[in-house]
């Protein structure tokens, strides 16, 4: 039961960084995707480390691994507007779509 | 009240080293000199009194971020995942109500993390984010993000 529970949480995750890095690919301009990046990947991330704590030895261990997300949360979350902010300063405009 | 502060400062930072050495007994020794220096650290660079954070307010603040990370996380997979990816991204100007430092620093990092948002500059009160799909509410949802972070701060109603 925890392993197939663990399995969907990890095969879910894999989705997500999946889909994240289609939309690094297929998106237009740096802004859209940092979207893309941010906000797929951490859910992902999520994802998988919620699935590797079910396989954990210890308590310990599973909560180790849960700490990571916040931690990469945090960062990720300051590093999306870092470059986002500088993108902007340094005059990338956005992409807008074409009007028909 | 610092004796209360030093106490449970100390446990979590004891809580946090026994989580990062996964239960072991044999790195103690290490582990309580660091202890001991986080404990001092933190409330030489945090001192107790201070306005804190109150639990109620973070609980709700913590399910309101994880469900729309989770959202936002599943919309932009769908959009990328679209045949014709069908985006109208713009930039959104907004005056926010928070008190500058932490607050507003939180509300700027957790946009990113929001459901179409992403936030790109704050300059004093004035923040500037750029939305995905300027068809979705994304403003209202700002809003209301910001009102969980006041309220997190005791800041506002």
């Amino acid at each position: 039961m925890i392993d197939l529970a663990s399995d969907a949480l990890l095969l879910v995750g894999a989705f997500f960084y999946f889909a994240g890095t289609v939309g690094l690919v297929r998106f237009p301009d740096v802004y859209t995707r940092l979207h893309a990046l941010a906000k797929a990947d951490n859910l992902g991330l999520g994802c998988v480390l919620a699935g590797l704590a079910l396989q954990a030895e210890s308590l310990a261990a599973a909560l180790k691994l849960l700490l990571i997300w916040p931690l990469v949360l945090a960062a990720s979350a300051a590093v999306s507007y870092a470059i986002a902010h500088r993108a902007e300063a340094l005059g990338v405009a956005p992409w807008r779509r074409e009007e028909k | 009240m610092t004796v209360r502060a030093f106490a449970s400062r100390a446990a979590g930072f004891a809580l946090l080293w026994w989580v990062l050495s996964e239960g072991r007994l044999d790195g103690w020794l290490l582990g309580g000199v660091g202890v001991a220096a986080a404990t001092w650290a933190s409330l030489r660079l945090a001192p107790p009194g201070a306005r804190g954070v109150r639990a109620a307010p973070l609980l709700r603040f913590l399910g309101f971020f994880i469900w729309n990370s989770l959202r936002g996380g599943v919309q932009v997979a769908c959009m990328a995942l679209r045949p014709r990816p069908d985006l109208v991204p713009a930039l959104l100007e907004l005056e926010l109500a928070l008190p500058p430092g932490a607050a507003r620093v939180l509300m700027l990092n957790t946009l990113g993390l929001m459901p179409g948002t992403l936030g790109v500059d704050l300059d004093h009160a004035r923040l500037r984010l750029h939305v995905l799909d300027a068809r979705l509410p994304v403003a209202a949802e700002a809003r209301a993000l910001e009102a969980h972070i006041a309220r997190l701060f005791g800041a506002a109603p």
